[in-house]
C-alpha cells in the first residue's frame, strides 16, 4: 500500500507547487547564508553548494512533475512559435485537416460497414454459412437446403436464415417500399434480440403458409416511430405488405437494425409466409431458387474448425435430399459435391462493402497518398524554418539543453500541428462521411449507415495524427539539432546548415511529392476517362425521353388468362396520351441487373467449347418495343398483333447472336430451340436488331434474343412499360397514373425515367472520378507549393553566388537557367518515378476502369504535362526574381 | 585530502545522521556528516536537497518549519518509522557489500 501513500504525497505537493518552490528556495538560501557566514565568502559557499538552478530542477524531478512541466512549457512555446508564423501554421493545419479528415471519413465508412461487430449477443460466435464447391461459394441457398440443414445440423447451438426484399406498403397506385426481411422462426432467438414490445417470432410462426397466429410481422423501432409515432397499441394492428395483411406482433429494440448494416430493416416476416405473397409459384419447395442466406451460432467452446468438420459430414445427405430436378446429369453430379463453408459473420453484411469495396479501398489509398504529400510539404517547410531557427537552437544547445530535450520541443510543435489538424479533420470527416454516403445512395439503393464515431474511429484518427506528426517532424528536428552549436554559432545567420546534404533532402522530398502527385493525377485522369467513356457510350438504344413504368398486379386477384388483356389495355391507353410518341412493354427493362438467360439450340450450329457458347440473354417485349427504344431493326420485321399464342413462336435476335450462330448466312427463318416450361419451344427468327446493352452498361458484347409478349403462355404479374415522350417528364407521369388506376386500382406502380436508371448505375464511377479529381488537384496544388517553397528557398540562399555571377557578367537567361536546372532535375526524376509507380499501381484499379487500360499512354502523358507545366510556372517565379535582382544589393548583404 | 562520498550511500548517511540527532535542517545535516567523518567525507552540499525531497516522497522523513538559533526560518527534518526501517535495510546491505569487498582486499 506504500505506493498509494506515495501517490497521495505526490498529488498533495502538486497542488501546492508555489508553496513548494518557495520552501525549497528559502531552505537553500538559508544554507548558503550560513555557509557564507561560516567561510566568510559567498563565492566559496556557492562553489561548495553546486548549481542551485540545476539542483532545484533535480528536486522537482524527484516528484515526477518534470514531464508535465516540460510538456506545458513546450506547448506554450510551440503555440507562441506557431502564432508568430500564422501563415505557415494555417497552411499546415488546413492541409492536415483535409488529409486527416478525408482519411477519417472513408475509414469511418469502412469501419461501419465492414469492421464493426453487429450489436447482437456475442457477435464473434456468429458465422455465415456459404454453400458451394471450393472455388464458387455462394452466400445464397434454396429453401429446401435451408430446411434440411436446419433439421439435421448439430454443429451449432442455433441456425437462422433470412433474405432481404422490399415490401410495398401502398394499396395500389404508386409503390411505397419498405425494407423487408424474410426470416426463419429462430432468427431473433439465435441472434439474441428480444422484443421491445410484444414478442418476436417462434418456430410455429414459420410454418408453411403461416402458423397458428396467421401472417405475422415484427417491425423495427425506427419503422414503429416513423409510421406509428411510437404508438404503444401497435400490437395487433395490421400492415399491408404487397397488398397482403400482416398482424404486427412485436417491435425490436432501437439498437437492432438487422443484419444488413447499411440497409436497416423495417419489417420482418416469417419465411413460411412466402406462399401468401407469391401465389403464382412459391419458392419454399423450389430447388433452384437461391434466395436465402444462413448464419449459425457456434456452441460455447466450439471452434469454427470443429463446426466445419461437422458441416462437411452432413453435407452429402443434404445434397441428396435437395438436388434440383430438371438439371442435367453433369450439373447434378457437381451439385452433389457441394459443401458448406463458414465465414465470420460478426460484422453482418453490407451493400456498400460488397458493391463499393474496390472503390472504397482505392479512395482510401488516394486520400492516404494526399496526406503523405501534405506531410512531405510540412516537413519541407519545417526544414526551411529549421535553418532560420539555427541560431536559436544552437544557443539552447550551447547553454546546456540536451539534444533529446530540443528534439522533444520541436516534436511538440509538430504534434501540436498534427493534433490541431486531427481535431479539425474529425469534424470535417463527420460531414464528409455523410456526404459520401449520400453520394453513394441512389433511389433504388438507399444506404443508411450508422456513422456514429466510435472508439475505433477516434483511435484511428489519433493514430494518424501521431504518425503524421512524427512523419513530418522527426527528420527536420533531427536535422536541426544534429549540428555542433560551436560551428553554427561561429557562422553568420545565413548559410549555417550549408553543404549539399540539407539541400538534397529537400529536393528528394519534393521529387517524391512530384512522383506521388503524378500518380494521383493519372488515377484522376483514368477515372475521368472511365466516366467519359460511360457517358459517350452508345447503349444501342436512345435512353433520353423514355419513361419506365413498372406495373405489378396482385397475382392472386388477377388470373393468368386475364393478365395479357390487362397489360395490352394499359398499353393501348398509354399510347393515346398526349405527348406520348410511342409506348411498348417488356418483361425487363435494360440496365437493371436483371437476367433471363438460357442455353439455345440454334438450327445448324455445332456447339463449341465454352460455358456460354450457346447462352442467350432473353427478354419478352411487345410490338413496338424497338421503335420506342430506338433500336433499329437491321433485317426482318418487328413483332405484330398477328403473332399470337396460336401462331409459330417468333424471335428477334441481336446482331451478335446472328453473327455467332450463323456467320455469313441469312438468319431470317432459322430456328432456335430452348427449354420451355414443361416442354421445348422452337422459335423462328423473324428479325435482327442492333446490338444493345442488356443488363449493365459495362458488359461485353453478349448474345441477346427477344420473344413476343403476345405469345407468352404464362404471363407474370409484372410488366415494364416504356414510354417515349415529348416535353417534360412530370406531365407524362401525372397522366400515366390515372390511366392505369382506371383499369385496375390495385396495380402497384414504380415510375422513373430511363436516364435516371442509367445515371444510378454510374454512381460508383462518377463518385470515384469526382473524388479522385478533387484529391488529384489537391495533390497537384500541394506539390506545386512544395516545389515553389524549395526553389525560392534555394534561390534565396544562393543570392551571394548569383550576385557574383551577375557582377562577372552572367546574362539574365543564364541565371534563370541556373535556378530552373534544379527544377528540371526534380521533374525528370519525379516524373519517371511517378510513371513507374502509376503503371504498377494501375493493376489494382483495373476493375474500376471502363474502356481504357490502366497504362493508357495518353492519360499518363497528359498527367505529366499538367504536372510539369504547373511546376515550371511555380519555379519560374523565384528564378525570375533571382535573375532580376541587383547584384550590388546581394553582395552588400554578405 | 577530502573524498567524495561513495555513490548510493547518501541516503544512508542522512538517515543515520537524523537517527542520532532527532531533528535537523539541511545545513546541520551537511555539517554533521562532515564533522563526524573528520572532514574526510565531503558532500556536494546542494545534492542533499534533491535527496531530501526524494526521502520526503518515499515517506522516510517528515519536515516541519521551525526557527533556528539565529532566529531564521528553517525546515527541520525528522525520521519516520518507515525511515528507521529503511536505515536498517540500507545498513545491512552496506555491511554485506562492504564485508565482501574487505574479504577480497584481504586475500593475498
Amino acid at each position: 500500500m506504500e505506493w498509494l501513500n506515495e501517490f497521495g504525497r505526490r498529488m498533495r505537493q502538486l497542488f501546492r507547487r508555489k508553496q513548494w518552490e518557495d520552501d525549497l528556495a528559502e531552505e537553500m538560501r538559508l544554507h548558503l547564508d550560513l555557509r557564507a557566514a561560516d567561510k566568510g565568502s559567498e563565492a566559496l559557499a556557492k562553489r561548495k553548494f553546486g548549481n542551485a538552478a540545476l539542483l532545484r530542477e533535480e528536486s522537482r524531478g524527484v516528484w515526477g512533475w518534470a514531464f508535465w512541466d516540460n510538456l506545458a512549457q513546450d506547448v506554450r512555446y510551440a503555440l507562441r512559435t506557431l502564432a508568430a508564423n500564422k501563415g505557415f501554421a494555417a497552411a499546415a493545419i488546413l492541409s492536415l485537416t483535409l488529409g486527416i479528415g478525408a482519411n477519417t471519413a472513408i475509414f469511418s465508412i469502412v469501419n461501419a460497414v465492414m469492421l464493426r461487430a453487429l450489436p447482437v449477443e456475442d457477435p464473434r460466435r456468429l458465422v455465415e454459412l456459404r454453400a458451394g464447391n471450393g472455388l464458387r461459394k455462394s452466400p445464397h441457398v434454396t429453401n429446401p437446403i435451408w430446411e434440411a440443414l436446419r433439421d439435421s445440423q448439430q454443429a451449432f447451438s442455433g441456425v437462422l436464415a433470412y433474405s432481404d426484399d422490399r415490401f410495398d406498403l401502398a394499396n395500389g397506385g404508386e409503390s411505397h417500399f419498405s425494407n423487408g426481411l424474410w426470416v426463419s422462426g429462430d432468427f431473433f432467438r439465435v441472434l439474441g434480440v428480444p422484443a421491445l414490445r410484444g414478442r418476436v417470432f417462434s418456430t410455429d410462426d414459420d410454418r408453411h403458409g403461416g402458423g397458428r397466429s396467421g401472417p405475422v410481422a415484427v417491425v423495427s423501432y425506427a419503422f414503429w416511430q416513423a409510421n406509428f409515432a411510437g404508438d404503444p397499441n401497435v400490437l395487433g394492428r395490421t400492415i399491408s405488405l404487397n397488398r397482403h395483411n400482416f398482424e404486427i406482433i412485436g417491435v425490436t429494440p432501437p439498437w437492432f437494425r438487422g443484419l444488413i448494416v447499411d440497409q436497416p430493416f423495417d419489417v420482418a416476416i416469417p419465411i413460411g409466409c412466402e406462399p401468401l405473397l407469391h401465389t403464382d409459384q412459391s419458392a419454399l419447395d423450389h430447388r433452384s431458387w437461391w434466395w436465402l442466406r444462413m448464419m449459425g451460432r457456434l456452441k460455447p467452446g466450439e471452434t469454427p474448425e470443429q463446426a466445419q468438420a461437422q458441416m462437411n459430414s452432413i453435407a452429402p445427405e443434404i445434397n441428396r435430399a435437395t438436388v434440383p430436378t430438371g438439371w442435367d446429369a453433369a450439373g447434378q453430379e457437381r451439385y452433389l459435391k457441394r459443401s458448406f463453408w463458414l465465414e465470420s459473420g460478426a460484422a453482418g453484411i453490407s451493400i456498400t462493402g460488397s458493391t463499393y469495396k474496390t472503390a472504397l479501398f482505392t479512395l482510401m489509398s488516394v486520400v492516404g497518398l494526399v496526406l503523405l504529400i501534405a506531410c512531405v510539404n510540412i516537413a519541407n517547410l519545417l526544414l526551411a524554418r529549421a535553418t532560420s531557427r539555427q541560431r536559436e537552437i544552437s544557443i539552447r544547445l550551447a547553454i546546456g539543453a540536451s539534444r533529446t530535450r530540443v528534439i522533444r520541443q520541436l516534436l511538440t510543435e509538430s504534434l501540436l500541428l498534427a493534433f490541431a489538424g486531427a481535431v479539425c479533420g474529425l469534424l470535417f470527416s463527420v460531414w464528409g462521411a455523410r456526404l459520401l454516403v449520400r453520394l453513394l445512395s441512389t433511389k433504388a439503393n438507399n444506404l443508411d449507415i450508422s456513422l456514429s464515431s466510435d472508439l475505433q474511429v477516434l483511435a484511428f484518427t489519433a493514430a494518424i495524427a501521431v504518425f503524421t506528426g512524427l512523419l513530418f517532424g522527426l527528420v527536420p528536428a533531427l536535422r536541426a539539432t544534429g549540428i555542433s552549436p560551436n560551428h553554427a554559432l561561429k557562422e553568420n545567420a545565413r548559410g549555417t546548415v550549408q553543404g549539399g546534404a540539407r539541400f538534397t533532402l529537400g529536393k528528394a522530398l519534393v521529387t517524391g511529392q512530384v512522383a506521388l502527385s503524378l500518380m494521383l493525377l493519372t488515377a484522376a485522369g483514368l477515372f475521368l476517362g472511365t466516366i467519359r467513356n460511360f457517358l459517350k457510350l452508345d447503349p444501342g438504344f436512345n435512353p433520353h425521353n423514355v419513361l419506365l413504368v413498372k406495373t405489378v398486379v396482385p397475382a392472386d386477384r388477377i388470373q393468368r388468362q386475364l393478365r395479357s388483356p390487362f397489360f395490352s389495355k394499359v398499353l393501348s391507353d398509354l399510347r393515346t396520351l398526349p405527348n406520348v410518341r410511342s409506348a411498348a412493354s417488356s418483361m425487363m427493362a435494360p440496365v437493371g441487373h436483371d437476367f433471363w438467360n438460357q442455353d439455345a439450340r440454334p438450327q445448324g450450329y455445332q456447339r463449341q467449347p465454352g460455358e456460354e457458347d450457346v447462352l442467350v440473354n432473353l427478354n419478352r417485349v411487345s410490338p413496338g418495343y424497338f421503335r420506342t427504344m430506338e433500336t433499329s431493326l437491321l433485317m426482318g420485321r418487328d413483332f405484330s398483333d398477328r403473332d399470337t399464342l396460336a401462331s409459330p413462336k417468333a424471335m428477334i435476335v441481336g446482331e451478335e447472336t446472328a453473327r455467332h450462330f450463323w456467320p455469313n448466312q441469312n438468319p431470317i427463318d432459322k430456328t432456335i430451340a430452348m427449354d420451355g416450361p414443361g416442354h421445348d419451344v422452337t422459335y423462328q427468327v423473324i428479325g435482327v436488331a442492333r446490338n444493345a446493352k442488356y443488363a449493365e452498361l459495362d458488359e461485353p458484347l453478349i448474345k441477346t434474343g427477344f420473344v413476343a409478349s403476345t405469345q407468352d403462355p404464362e404471363p407474370g404479374s409484372e410488366q415494364y412499360f416504356e414510354i417515349r415522350f415529348d416535353g417534360p417528364a412530370e406531365a407524362v407521369i401525372a397522366a400515366v397514373r390515372p390511366v392505369i388506376a382506371a383499369i385496375n386500382k390495385d396495380a402497384a406502380l414504380e415510375i422513373r425515367t430511363l436516364d435516371e436508371r442509367i445515371s444510378d448505375s454510374l454512381v460508383q464511377p462518377r463518385l470515384v472520378a469526382l473524388l479522385s479529381s478533387f484529391f488529384g488537384f489537391l495533390a497537384l496544388l500541394l506539390a506545386t507549393i512544395g516545389l515553389y517553397g524549395v526553389i525560392s528557398y534555394a534561390a534565396a540562399r544562393r543570392r551571394g553566388e548569383i550576385g557574383i555571377r551577375m557582377a562577372l557578367g552572367a546574362a539574365e537567361g543564364a541565371v534563370t537557367w541556373l535556378v530552373l536546372r534544379d527544377v528540371a532535375f526534380i521533374l525528370t526524376i519525379g516524373t519517371a518515378l511517378g510513371v513507374g509507380v502509376s503503371v504498377v499501381a494501375g493493376r489494382f484499379i483495373k476493375s474500376l476502369l471502363f474502356g481504357l487500360e490502366a497504362t493508357n499512354p495518353a492519360t499518363l502523358a497528359l498527367a505529366a504535362a499538367v504536372l510539369c507545366t504547373s511546376a515550371i510556372f511555380a519555379a519560374y517565379l523565384p528564378a525570375h526574381r533571382a535573375a532580376k535582382m541587383d547584384p550590388m544589393t546581394a553582395l552588400r548583404e554578405e | 585530502m577530502r573524498d567524495e562520498i561513495p555513490p548510493g550511500t547518501l541516503y544512508m548517511l542522512i538517515l543515520k545522521t537524523l537517527m542520532r540527532g532527532s531533528e535537523m535542517h539541511g545545513y546541520e545535516i551537511a555539517n554533521s556528516i562532515q564533522q563526524i567523518s573528520d572532514d574526510i567525507l565531503q558532500v556536494e552540499e546542494g545534492s542533499l536537497y534533491p535527496a531530501l525531497q526524494r526521502m520526503l516522497l518515499k515517506g522516510w522523513v517528515t519536515a516541519e518549519w521551525g526557527v533556528t538559533a539565529g532566529n531564521r526560518r528553517a525546515r527541520y527534518y525528522r525520521l519516520t518509522p518507515l525511515g528507521r526501517k529503511q536505515l536498517q535495510a540500507e545498513l545491512a546491505q552496506f555491511q554485506r557489500v562492504n564485508g565482501a569487498i574487505q574479504r577480497i582486499l584481504q586475500t593475498t
